[in-house]
This record gives structure tokens, sequence and C-alpha cells, in this order.
């Protein structure tokens, strides 16, 4: 039946939870852009058909006119669900910049096509160029701030730093009570990690 | 952020009508509006500039206050001021950037373009660009000729029916700043709305739009 594929693509996507991503399905993608160029083909060759017969290509309402129509739109079914599927994965990539940082680890990179991981570079420069533009780092505070000391547990062997207000010696494992600003820089990098009240 | 030392000898009456207007008040409001309305509003230029001076003048003050030995408990209360407004602005500015993602092509037609920021329209350039890049060589160049706009179904389309357009029949909560009296709305057949100051409704954000734009009505 024409379409069904067009429609699997697009249901692949919605049975994603919102906001996570699926490997790129390129065989199933493929599969429709072929049968879109079917319908062209066919879309063609029916009104090469009506045209041979003499008759007006608008005003004739005869079997081969509702054919042509069906392929006709088939085909523009199928273009909406093929960039329905591309455009709301865009979304996701977009959604990743904000949520995973200017580098997408390998387990990410490997569910998008090279269009996709191109799309993502560019618009992430842009981001960037509208930062550096504002001189101001859209990518932190995204928790209205509650208190400026919050709780935290080292992850990692950081060693002694100095702190805006103190020195303290970040052990892995140790928990301490630190300005939100001078912890922040170190949850970003995954160097320790806030405890919930 | 502070608004302490202007409002000394001011009586209580007019202290609620100060507090509502200092900046931060402001930006909270502008914040609040833009998280709520479906659409991209009008960039608040001066009203950004302003905040960012009081923050930077915040910022030397804080740190002078840590440098002199002022009292810790005063110190990191500023410093909570000042991280709190320095999230309203950057949300508020997050929150435009986010809407300029999803409806790019839709601001790009239309006049909804004159409310971005120099940068925002930058940046919204861009976006489309690169959006548009993307879906040619992924989806559109495979397409038989005839079918590869990316704003139109097809050349039989008259207009461009391919661009996803911001909801403006969603419902939004909203209160009224004083009595705007009755008040038509495009959906109730004809049955007049009064709105009293301070009344609270659920209407859609389409037919209050005009007063929201003109600041008769608050989103909430």
């Amino acid at each position: 039946m024409y379409g069904r594929k067009a429609c699997q693509l697009v249901k692949e996507l919605a049975s994603c939870e919102s906001e996570q991503l699926s490997a790129y399905n390129a065989d199933l993608f493929d599969q429709v852009t072929r049968e879109c160029s079917t319908h062209h083909v066919e879309l063609q060759t029916l009104i090469r058909k009506i045209q041979d017969e003499g008759l007006d290509t608008q005003a004739t309402k005869n079997p081969d006119h509702f054919g042509a129509l069906i392929h006709h739109l088939a085909l523009v079914r199928n273009k909406r669900c093929l960039m329905a599927y591309m455009y709301n994965r865009a979304d996701i990539v977009r959604s990743l910049r904000w949520k995973v940082g200017p580098v997408l680890p390998q387990e990410i990179l490997g569910k998008l096509n090279f269009s996709e991981t191109e799309y993502f570079k560019n618009h992430s420069a842009a981001l960037d160029s509208y930062m550096s533009e504002m001189e101001l780092d859209l990518t932190v505070d995204f928790v209205p701030p509650k208190d400026p000391y919050i709780q935290v547990r080292v992850l990692d062997d950081i060693g002694d730093v100095l702190l805006s207000d103190k020195s303290a010696n970040l052990a892995p494992h140790s928990i301490h009570f630190l300005k939100r600003t001078d912890a922040e820089p170190f949850i970003a990098q995954g160097l320790m990690e806030e405890l919930a009240n | 952020m502070a608004s302490a030392g202007s409002e000394d000898g001011v009586p209580i009456d007019d202290y609620e009508s100060l507090i509502g207007t200092t900046d931060v008040e402001l930006l909270k409001k502008a914040w609040r509006h833009e998280k709520v309305a479906p659409e991209i509003l009008r960039f608040e230029t001066s009203l950004v500039q302003r905040s960012r001076e009081q923050i930077q003048l915040m910022e030397e003050t804080v740190e002078e206050f840590a440098q002199s030995g002022v009292d810790p408990l005063t110190v990191s209360l500023y410093q909570m001021d000042l991280d709190r407004t320095q999230f309203l602005l950057r949300s508020y500015l997050r929150v435009r950037l986010q809407k300029i993602e999803k409806y790019m092509f839709y601001i790009l037609k239309t006049d909804l373009w004159n409310r971005l920021s120099e940068q925002e329209q930058k940046f919204a350039k861009r976006c489309t660009d690169d959006m548009g890049k993307h879906l040619d060589q992924s989806v559109l160049s495979k397409l038989p000729e005839g079918y590869k706009s990316i704003l139109k179904q097809s050349t039989a389309s008259e207009n461009d029916d391919m661009i996803p357009e911001p909801k403006l029949g969603t419902f939004v909560i909203c209160r009224s700043n004083g009595d705007i009296g009755t008040f038509e709305l495009d959906d109730s057949d004809g049955v007049p709305l009064e709105l009293l100051v301070g009344d609270l409704n659920i209407l859609r954000y389409k037919s209050i739009k005009p007063l929201v734009e003109s600041g008769q009505v608050d989103l909430v």
C-alpha cells in the first residue's frame, strides 16, 4: 500500500521516548525516497498519456487523471513524513547542544547520519557566536539558584584547589560545602556531583 | 536585585508600586511573559542593557565587600541576589533562542523578525541557513523535481504550507492590570467578557494578544 513505509518511519519517531534519539534508519528512509521516485515516474507517464490523447490536463476528469492525482498525493504525503522525521530529529539534535555540550559522546554520534552531525556542528557554532557577541554564557544556570552554597561530593581526585573564599583538599568521595559558582565548573566537567538536600 | 537606597522616605503606599517598577521586577515580568506566550515577543533592548549594567555593578560591589571584610552574611545575601538576577537574564535570553530555533522559518518571513535583537537576527539567519542546508542534503535533494521546496509541499501549492507556526490558540493564564471593561473574545460567540482589575482568567492567547502587547493584562 502506498505511504505505509513513510508511516512506519514517523511511527518510529513517535514511539521513542520524548527527547530520546533512535538510530537513524537509513534503510527505511531510502526505501521511502525510492517510493517517491516511482510515484513521480507513474505520475509523469499518466500525464503524458492524457496529453497524448489530446486532452486538457486541467479539465479532464478521466480515470488517468485520478490515477495521477493519487500518485501526486502519495508523493506529497511521503514528503511530509520524510520531512517530519528529519525535522523532529533535528529538534532533538539541537537540544543536545543545551543538555550535553558542544562535544557529543560516541554513542550519540553513532545514531546520527552524516548531515545531522554536520548540522549539530554548524548550529553549535551559531549558538557560540551569539553567546560571544552577547558576552554571556547561556549554558550555565539552568535551574533557579536557591542558595549560594551547595553540598557536593567529589567524584574524581581533584587535589588541593584554591577557591574564591578558601582553599580545599578535594579528595575523591569527600563531601564539601562550596560556593555554587566555585562548584559549577567541576560539576560540568563531571568531577563532582551535587547532593540533593 | 537590591532596590535598597532608593525607597528612603517613601510612604508605604508607594512602596509596592516602586518595587513593581524596579528593573528586576520588569525583567521578571518580561521573562514570565516570554515563557508563557506561544510566539516570540518584542526584545526588551533597554531593559536588558540596564540589567547587565546593574549586574556588573553588583559584581564589583560584592568583590569590594569580600575584600574589605564586610560581614560574610551580607556578602552572601548580595551574592544570592546577583545569582538570581543572572539566572533571570540568562533564562530570558535562552527562552527566546529556543523559540527562534523552533519557529525560524515562520519568524524569517513574518514581521516577527523585527521583534528580535540584532544578535538574535544574526542567530536566526544562521539557524535557517543551517537547517535549510541540512534538510536539503538529507531529504529534499532526493525528491523528484517539483517537490524540492522546503516551504511548499509541491509546486502545486499556492502558499507556503510547510512552515511550523506557533500555536496562538493555546490557553494562557492572565491577570488584568486595571478595569478594562467588557472585551469581545473572538471565540465566545459574541458574548463579551468583563475584565476587572486583578481578575484571573484562562483565555486563548490570540484573543488577548492586543491586551498583552499594550500591557493591560499580565501573563502568569
